[in-house]
């Protein structure tokens, strides 16, 4: 199916230069690879839950923090749809996070993209769980700044049992397209989180492309923890992997139910068992 | 004829089965029965007992004074033994000690010898029941220890037993529902069990989320595909729902919810009975949004009133709520009525898979497009009200209220759900007129005509505030000041209510 179907004539309202444009690219060229009556998006709330208007494709713009288990809903009424989640690093790793941490648990086939800023940006700039130490923001004790170590979510999703875990730079889009396709054909659940700078509300952690790198599709989860510790999310100081961390292949939430493999077996969902 | 029986002893004693058993019987002779299980929140110790009350004419409630005590510990003959009538009699555990964990049906045999049903009747359905040689001798023996009081003559009454819990599995299962999330809490985790044993057999799917806001979200993300979908919940999960529900109200994603009421605030009385969701059943949820609220009386109704939901919900692609609480949920009620003809539920809206379909949870154009244009913001908070006109009109087909007792009366009783069969049988020979309200949104207009014609209106509810009194003031402009409410979260019985309603005629 041609990109350009993707489109909508819906007006963008993003900042100009927010790289939000770039991971939009990078979703479209991913997604032109797949039929587009096949897929199905949940967006979060927040600046890339605008994405919902940016694609001509079915889809639930949801409750904030909630994009995941809607997602997950639509794989129960569903499971041949191609279901695509996008979260901000607000929405998943605070108000949803323990979503996620079932999410790894019930394995169901559909791919997160998290647009990961380091800031609550929507609401103009608090901090979220990986934001850094002393990021100063208006919600914070005056000069003090953010007092919380960020959390490392890689970790978190390892410890869960995620069965694909991928990072990406948003401003490589041919990188993010290939890894979101990777993503899109992996049979279960997988998290593509996109290092992503909002240039109005976290600057001093933007701009971290020189501490990034490549590495081949890994799955051996020894390897995958020593990657993930390469970066705190605190500093721009250590290396950050990017590409599929961890790989693995096990039964998704579909096969464990018999009613949801019949229903994948015939291509259809329960409207038309 | 009408029997009341306790049947108390620890929790894991098993004193349901000897309701069971003795129920069971009951009924093949033609007998109407009525069981109240009254359990504190705790697994296996305490003290557990059911209220078994049967008659020949039709029940639905137990009675405060008992004619019989059956025993599994000393504990029950001390808690109860006041309320035994002059010549109510006491079976109590101590002749059958070695028996272990068969005393139950020891207590089931004496019981049932008590109640002069001849020996092989009991032991058919202990064969049935267990089929094991110690029950068998069990059983002999509780029958061997006691007199014939009674003698139970065989009647023409086709009776079933049904809780309320296994009617809404029956009135989803009628409807073809394809999909039941929740997330355990009592009372109404006995439909989650129910539901999910009925896998097999109805191809339905009961999937148990991690929470009950991930409940709510993948129900939505669920019934967005086609799929006919419900969740199940008591008042604190209710609570945690409600940004879900508020999301339905502006995605328009048909949703059947089931709200089975305890006693709140907070975790209040796990295990026991309130009417006092009634409130945030009519308006959990920020925003404005119209929905549907159903409250069954009785287990038929909750068959009939469950298929009326999932056909509103997928007609008008509304949230349509199911009200019931522990007393209707876990109650054995019995009946001789057949439920209404099935209602077909059809999808009828356009689902992902073909063309592009969106719902969101922003104000939107006809495309689903996010927008926060003033007119369109204002068309489309009229066009839900007008909505909900329409699903005014379309109820009225159904039986929003009904009306018992004597027809001509000028007292008029006005109550909903669980205290139904109460009041049914409280009122019996007396000179009331019973106005049932079922539908709560929207509500009869009857409802205030009845009124109007009343000289008596008493309010019977189970909760602090008489919430179904508000919304009728609401509503109609009328108050009804003569209130009988009870919250101390055990059912009212028949005798006592009884006496409550004709203090308010004096
Ligand atoms: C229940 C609820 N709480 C709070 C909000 C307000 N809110 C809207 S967007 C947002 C933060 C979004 O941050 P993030 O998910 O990181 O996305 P970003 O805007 O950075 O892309 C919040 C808190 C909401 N919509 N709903
Ligand atoms: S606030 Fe930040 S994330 Fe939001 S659109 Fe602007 S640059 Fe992008």
């Amino acid at each position: 199916m041609k990109k350009e179907n993707l489109n909508t004539n819906y007006g963008i309202t993003w900042c100009p230069g927010c790289p939000n444009y770039l991971i939009l690219e990078s979703v479209k060229q991913a997604l032109s690879n797949f039929k587009h009556e096949e897929l199905c998006m949940v967006t979060d709330i927040g600046c890339h839950g605008k994405t919902f208007d940016y694609l001509n494709i079915s889809g639930i713009y949801g409750l904030h923090g909630r994009a995941l288990p809607t997602a997950l809903g639509v794989t129960l009424g569903n499971p041949n749809l191609n279901v695509l989640a996008f979260m901000g690093d607000g929405a998943l790793y605070s108000e949803g996070i323990g979503h996620f941490i079932h999410a790894g648990r019930f394995n169901p086939n559909l791919t997160l993209i998290v647009h990961d800023n380091q800031s609550f940006s929507l609401t103009t700039g608090q901090a979220t769980p990986t934001s850094q130490t002393g990021f100063k923001t208006k919600a914070n004790y005056p000069e003090l700044g953010e007092f919380n170590n960020p959390f490392n979510p890689i970790r978190i999703a390892l410890a869960s049992n995620v069965s694909f875990i991928a990072r990406c730079n948003a401003r490589d889009i041919k990188h993010t397209a290939e890894i979101i396709e990777k993503a899109i054909n992996h049979r279960g659940f997988s998290y593509v989180e996109i290092i992503q700078d909002c240039i109005i509300f976290n600057p001093e952690m933007n701009n971290k492309d020189k501490m990034m790198y490549k590495v081949e599709d890994n799955s051996d989860k020894k390897i995958a923890e020593k990657l993930a510790d390469e970066w705190d999310y605190n500093s721009k100081a250590g290396k950050i992997p990017l590409g599929v961390l961890y790989q693995e292949k096990k039964s998704i939430l579909t096969d464990k139910w018999p009613q949801l493999s019949k229903l994948e077996n015939k291509g259809v969902g329960w409207v038309k068992r | 004829m009408k029997l009341n029986i306790l049947i108390g002893g620890k929790a894991g004693q098993g004193i349901n089965k000897i309701s069971e058993i003795v129920s069971e019987v009951l009924i093949s002779y033609g007998y109407f029965t009525f069981n109240y299980r009254d359990y504190p929140s705790l697994i296996r110790g305490g003290h557990n007992f059911n209220i078994l009350c049967f008659s020949d004419k039709r029940i639905g409630s137990i009675e405060s004074k008992l004619d019989f005590i059956i025993a599994m510990d000393e504990n029950t003959v001390n808690e109860h033994k006041k309320n035994l009538k002059k010549d109510g009699i006491i079976i109590d555990y101590k002749k059958f000690e070695s028996l272990g964990r068969n005393l139950n049906i020891a207590l089931s045999g004496a019981l049932m010898k008590v109640l002069g049903f001849e020996e092989d009747v009991l032991l058919k359905i202990i064969q049935k029941e267990f089929n094991n040689e110690e029950s068998i001798l069990a059983a002999k023996k509780g029958y061997d220890s006691q007199e014939r009081k009674f003698n139970l003559v065989k009647l023409k009454n086709q009776v079933k037993i049904l809780s309320g819990s296994q009617a809404v599995s029956m009135g989803a299962i009628n409807s073809k529902m394809d999909l039941f999330i929740a997330y355990p809490m009592t009372p109404a985790t006995g439909l989650l069990h129910e539901l999910a044993s009925k896998q097999v057999e109805s191809g339905h799917m009961v999937f148990q989320s991690e929470n009950e806001v991930g409940a709510i979200n993948q129900a939505l993300g669920a019934s967005f595909t086609g799929a006919k979908t419900m969740v199940g919940t008591s008042g604190g999960g209710y609570d945690l729902m409600t940004e879900g529900l508020s999301f339905q109200g502006m995605s328009e994603i048909p949703l059947v919810l089931y709200l089975c009421s305890r006693p709140g605030p907070g975790t209040g009385l796990p295990t026991y009975t309130m009417q006092n969701d009634l409130d945030i059943a009519l308006r959990g949820g920020h925003g404005e949004a119209p929905r549907i609220v159903i409250a069954p009386g009785d287990p038929i109704e909750c068959i009939e009133k469950t298929n009326e939901a999932f056909c509103l919900s997928e007609e008008f692609n509304c949230l349509s709520i199911i009200l019931s609480d522990k007393h209707l949920a876990e109650s054995e009620f019995s009946s001789d009525r057949k439920p209404n003809k099935i209602l077909s539920v059809k999808v009828k809206r356009a689902v992902p898979g073909k063309g592009v379909v969106k719902a969101t949870s922003y104000e939107h154009d006809k495309f689903g497009n996010t927008t926060e244009d003033a007119e369109i913001a204002r068309v489309s908070a009229d066009n839900r009200i007008a909505k909900y006109k329409k699903m005014k009109d379309y109820c009225k087909k159904f039986e929003m209220i009904k009306i018992f007792g004597n027809k001509n009366s000028k007292n008029l009783i006005i109550g909903w759900g669980s205290t139904k069969t109460v009041i049914l049988d409280a009122i019996e020979g007396e000179n009331f007129k019973f106005l049932q309200v079922i539908y709560m949104k929207p509500l009869s207009n009857e409802i205030k005509k009845e009124m109007l014609k009343a000289k008596n209106v008493i309010l019977v509810e189970q909760n602090v505030t008489g919430q179904l009194g508000r919304l009728i003031r609401e509503k109609t402009g009328l108050k009804i000041d003569k209130r009988i409410l009870k919250y101390d979260g055990r059912p009212f019985t028949q005798d006592e209510l009884k006496k409550e309603l004709l203090k308010n005629i004096k």
